[in-house]
């Protein structure tokens, strides 16, 4: 009898995680573990016949210069967009949290903030396009400040295009940012604040004595999750400049496409994401010991 | 010398408010004011800000054209059921991490962050065969599981960090009242976590919404498919529609504002601190 | 208690889940799914009412599946490899190497032997390893587009005949105007500028990518005298701004808003550039020829193929669709709505509908001949990709001479050909 509320109480958290573990198991580890198959083969699929060739791939990526000159980009990319994406998200969310607002004042611009949020890839990828042509809306403002004499070709100069799409990148996600670390701060108590000006800090010392310590775990699930998400954006940067002028915005997922689409070399493909698959399963282990250590 | 600094701080909360409020409206503005111009038009320059030829006539078109509504249609009701779906089975799972230790928490919980870092350009073909052999090629049931599977990690890391801020006491107590686990989470965590959920379910609204990849994959007719293929089929080898592509994604973006402006009061500070004590 | 709880969600998430389940429906008479991208270019509900008179004729019954234009080829490959192809493809002739070989597309030569078809009403085919893939459906000519208005700003009064009037034209339009004088579309994502921008110049004045089908690149004599050709335009200034990032369909932006001289561009653009900007005073021009050139002008055309998957289950009817839409009289309906080029040789389209301009652009192509050598070649868009990268490389100076661009490419090149 005893045993058997035991073996219940350690079967409960089993049991709870039951619908997660099919579903992910089916629809996520099976078609993961053919990519990872794939990745020890010869030219899968274009070829009927595929020859096991063990980590040969691997051996080819790894040494292929074009696919390190992408894992640089894709650093700088995905780096530059989670900073600033955290700077603009919080700086956001605590102008909207404020007491220097009326609620209405808030309301309408919690929602024209969030607007970003709201366009599918390709739409973003469009309008943006429009906007940085060289006879697109912005290069009108900057003739019309004297912002620079000639019209600047954002996407189309190989000197700022990474930068050009990781603008593009940042203006798309932080709202995420926004929307979540707005929801955190609700949950922090306002007994806190009181209890710390009391103690005569000031608004800096608050945010960096309570605001971060209390939203730090949904900051380090925030960062993680668009490290992960970035790492692999692949339509805004291939809608607007598919990786070019040359390869000035070739990013590990702009590669992986062109091994596997353009060039039918499916394994190399494969290869590409089983990569990315350990590099996030590193980061996935120090987030999950990081989480343990807080308990 | 309080009420100085204080204004200071109001102006410049004030003229961050504006320049944030041009960085995030201004492209919108531009996409809303092209929907009302001529093909041509949108590439003139100088621009026009208000067209010459104002017209509705890109609404006009969608409205007009019942394979453009369906898409809309299907997307609502995908969306709605993914996160409806995607919520229940999270909060679950949620629930699990942040109140439990049991064998293989680590592994399972490391597998929830990685798979999501495969592109899923290469999960294409292998999830494509897979759906197949599921017989669920061309159907709902295929995006609705498919985006289950994509929002379910972010949503379940989600609310584990919106769960773990909240004190094990809140349920501890409701189990020592004889309550069970699953009504001290459903009746007391989860209501304390709503502002979080809101956020979440929003998200994995949007998730389901935006997708474009899949849902041109996994169907074939038009009838199953969502807005964002819609609005991908006006581009084509020689024509592009660009009006219809912005209208239509002024139109996409409105249930998703109403969703918002709705869930508008969970983000209004003091709303969870008040219900928790 | 509570784990049966548990259990009931489980059991009813796994319900609902399966509820979304639909089956597919198995009629008994045969239906064929042909996808391509081509229903949204024709006017609306234009292709619906070709196949039905097929399905009039025959009792095969058509679903028309569409695609967006960009997507297709990979929805191909996934479709492909998975068995879910449709049963009849649009294919672009470059896509026709690698899903030959791949297995993607059934051989077309052994289904016309079958059916005793009569293939030398076909004005071509696109052949894999001596067999037919794919038959071009329509063909659409890339002519040059002259803006008037443009040339009479800049004071040009003949619309250049030779590089060396273009590029004085060139000169006058950068002097007199702030108007761009051409545009090449450079964009890594659809590299196809490649094709259509700038081998075409090659091509006009008989020049050639390739020597019995396999890339002649370095020692070409035409090919480097184009490269300079385009290096000139580039370091003057004649090009629009920003090809690099410019897409096929920005060109026609900045055409139909006046702000470029000369395009090389589909004529199946013509429609929407006569409705989107009705006063734009341009016509059709032959390709200015290098200096001296006295023979044909090759022209480049882009084609709407038509294949058959492998792993379509009625092959037979399939190929009676086929047959259906290269009908003489089919064929030229379809030729005529989507201001396009019959692919039967015997079709005679009725083009008094359609304008004026079209007429002009006719004459040109009929006064020369039709080439593009992309079509059917391995990896054709990764070819045109390097190609495009090198190019730009040599434009910015990174490479040094027109020779080591070149020797980039072929090796390049080779390798797909491998």
């Amino acid at each position: 009898m005893k045993n058997k509320a035991v073996l219940k109480k350690k079967l409960t958290p089993y049991g709870y995680l039951l619908p997660t573990i099919i579903l992910m198991l089916i629809l996520l580890v099976i078609p993961i573990v053919m990519v990872i198959g794939y990745s020890l083969f010869d030219n899968v699929i274009a070829n009927k016949n595929p020859v096991f060739v063990g980590l040969e791939n691997y051996k080819t990526v790894l040494t292929d210069k074009e696919f390190w000159t992408a894992v640089s980009h894709t650093l700088f990319f995905v780096i530059v967009s989670i900073i600033v994406h955290m700077i603009i998200g919080m700086t956001f969310a605590l102008i909207l949290n404020t007491r220097y607002l009326g609620s209405k004042t808030k309301g309408i611009f919690r929602v024209i903030y969030a607007l970003p949020w709201m366009f599918t890839a390709s739409v973003i990828a469009i309008l943006w396009r429009m906007m940085l042509d060289p006879n697109g809306v912005l290069n009108y403002f900057i003739l019309l400040f004297h912002i620079s004499e000639e019209k600047i070709t954002f996407l189309a100069s190989r000197d700022i295009a990474l930068q050009s799409v990781t603008l593009i990148n940042i203006w798309s996600g932080y709202p995420f940012y926004m929307i979540s670390i707005l929801a955190g701060l609700q949950g922090i108590s306002p007994d806190l604040y009181e209890a710390c000006s009391l103690d005569g800090a000031n608004t800096i010392q608050s945010f960096f004595g309570i605001t971060i310590p209390q939203l730090k775990p949904i900051l380090i699930s925030l960062l993680m999750l668009d490290f992960v998400w970035t790492l692999q954006q692949f339509a805004l940067i291939w809608m607007t400049t598919g990786g070019g002028p040359v390869n000035a915005t070739e990013t590990i997922s702009t590669w992986i496409y062109k091994q596997g689409f353009t060039k039918y070399q499916y394994s190399m493909a494969s290869t590409g994401a089983v990569l990315l698959l350990i590099v996030c399963s590193i980061i996935g282990v120090f987030y999950v010991r990081h989480q343990r250590s807080e308990e | 010398m309080v009420g100085k600094k204080k204004t200071s701080v109001q102006i410049l909360v004030i003229i961050l408010l504006i320049l944030g409020a041009v960085w995030a409206g201004f492209p919108i503005l531009w996409m809303l004011s092209n929907s009302f111009k001529g093909n041509a038009e949108i590439f003139t320059f100088p621009p026009t800000w208000i067209s010459e030829n104002f017209s509705f006539e890109a609404y006009a078109k969608i409205f007009m054209n019942p394979e453009q509504v369906r898409f809309f249609l299907n997307s609502y009701m995908i969306s709605a059921i993914v996160v409806v779906l995607t919520l229940f089975i999270g909060i679950m799972a949620s629930y699990a991490f942040s109140r439990f230790n049991f064998k293989g928490k680590s592994v399972i919980n490391t597998i929830i962050v990685s798979v999501q870092a495969v592109p899923p350009i290469t999960l294409l073909i292998p999830y494509l065969s897979l759906i197949v052999t599921l017989k669920l090629y061309n159907t709902y049931g295929a995006l609705i599981l498919t985006y289950l599977v994509f929002t379910l990690p972010y949503c379940i890391l989600m609310v584990t960090g919106y769960l773990n801020t909240m004190p094990k006491d809140l349920d501890e107590a409701v189990m020592i009242d004889g309550g069970s686990r699953w009504t001290a989470l459903w009746k007391i965590l989860v209501p304390s976590a709503i502002p979080g959920l809101v956020s979440v379910g929003m998200y994995t609204f949007m998730q389901a919404w935006n997708e474009y990849l899949f849902a041109l994959t996994l169907t074939k007719t038009n009838d199953m498919r969502t807005v964002p293929v819609g609005i991908n089929l006006l581009m084509g080898q020689h024509a592009y529609e660009w009006n219809q592509m912005m209208a239509m994604s002024v139109l996409g973006s409105l249930p998703i504002l109403l969703l918002f402006l709705f869930f508008q009061k969970y983000f209004i500070a003091g709303m969870t601190a008040g219900s928790v004590k | 208690m509570k784990a049966r709880n548990l259990m009931k969600h489980g059991v009813l998430t796994a319900a609902l889940a399966a509820m979304a389940i639909g089956a597919c429906a198995s009629a008994d008479d045969v239906t064929l799914e042909f996808q391509q991208w081509w229903g949204v270019e024709l006017p609306d509900g234009a292709l619906q009412e070709i196949v039905d008179g097929f399905t009039e004729e025959t009792g095969v019954k058509i679903d028309l599946l569409s695609n967006p234009y960009a997507d297709t080829k990979t929805q191909i490959s996934a479709g492909a490899a998975t068995g879910t192809m449709a049963d009849v493809v649009g294919l672009d002739g470059a896509w026709v190497y690698d899903f030959a070989k791949q297995g993607a597309i059934a051989n077309l030569t052994e289904l016309m032997t079958a059916d005793g078809y009569d293939d030398s009403q076909l004005s071509d085919q696109i052949k894999w390893e001596g067999n037919t893939y794919m038959i071009p459906v329509v063909n659409f000519a890339y002519p040059l587009y002259v803006n008037l208005d443009i040339l009479e700003e800049a004071g040009v009064s003949e619309i250049p005949t030779t590089w060396t009037e273009f590029l004085e034209a060139c000169d006058a339009i950068a002097s007199n105007t702030d108007k761009a004088a051409y545009a090449i579309p450079l964009n890594t994502e659809a590299p196809n500028g490649i094709q259509n921008q700038f081998s075409t110049w090659l091509w006009a004045s008989g020049g050639s990518l390739m020597t019995d089908g396999k890339p002649a690149l370095t020692d070409n004599e035409s090919l480097v005298a184009v490269i300079d050709l385009f290096k000139q335009m580039k370091d003057n200034g004649y090009l629009s701004d920003g090809a690099e990032a410019m897409k096929e369909q920005d060109m026609v932006n900045e055409f139909e808003n006046g702000r470029l001289a000369f395009m090389v561009d589909g004529i199946s653009h013509l429609t929407t550039i006569k409705t989107e900007s009705p006063d734009l005073n341009f016509t059709y021009a032959p390709m200015p020829v290098q200096d001296g050139y006295e023979g044909e002008s090759g022209m480049d055309v882009a084609n709407w193929g038509i294949g058959i998957a492998e792993n379509c289950e009625h092959k037979e009817e399939a190929m009676k669709f086929v047959e259906y839409m290269m009908s003489p009289e089919v064929n030229a309906k379809l030729a005529e709505l989507a201001n396009a080029f019959p692919g039967n040789s015997t079709a005679e389209p009725d083009y008094s509908a359609n304008d004026e301009l079209f007429l002009t652009a006719y004459e040109i192509f009929q006064s020369g001949y039709a080439i593009n050598e992309f079509t059917g070649a391995p990896t054709a868009e990764d070819l045109m990709r390097s190609m495009n990268e090198q190019l730009i490389l040599y434009f910015d100076g990174d490479t040094e001479s027109v020779d080591d661009m070149l020797a980039a490419t072929q090796e390049a090149w080779e390798a797909a050909y491998n």
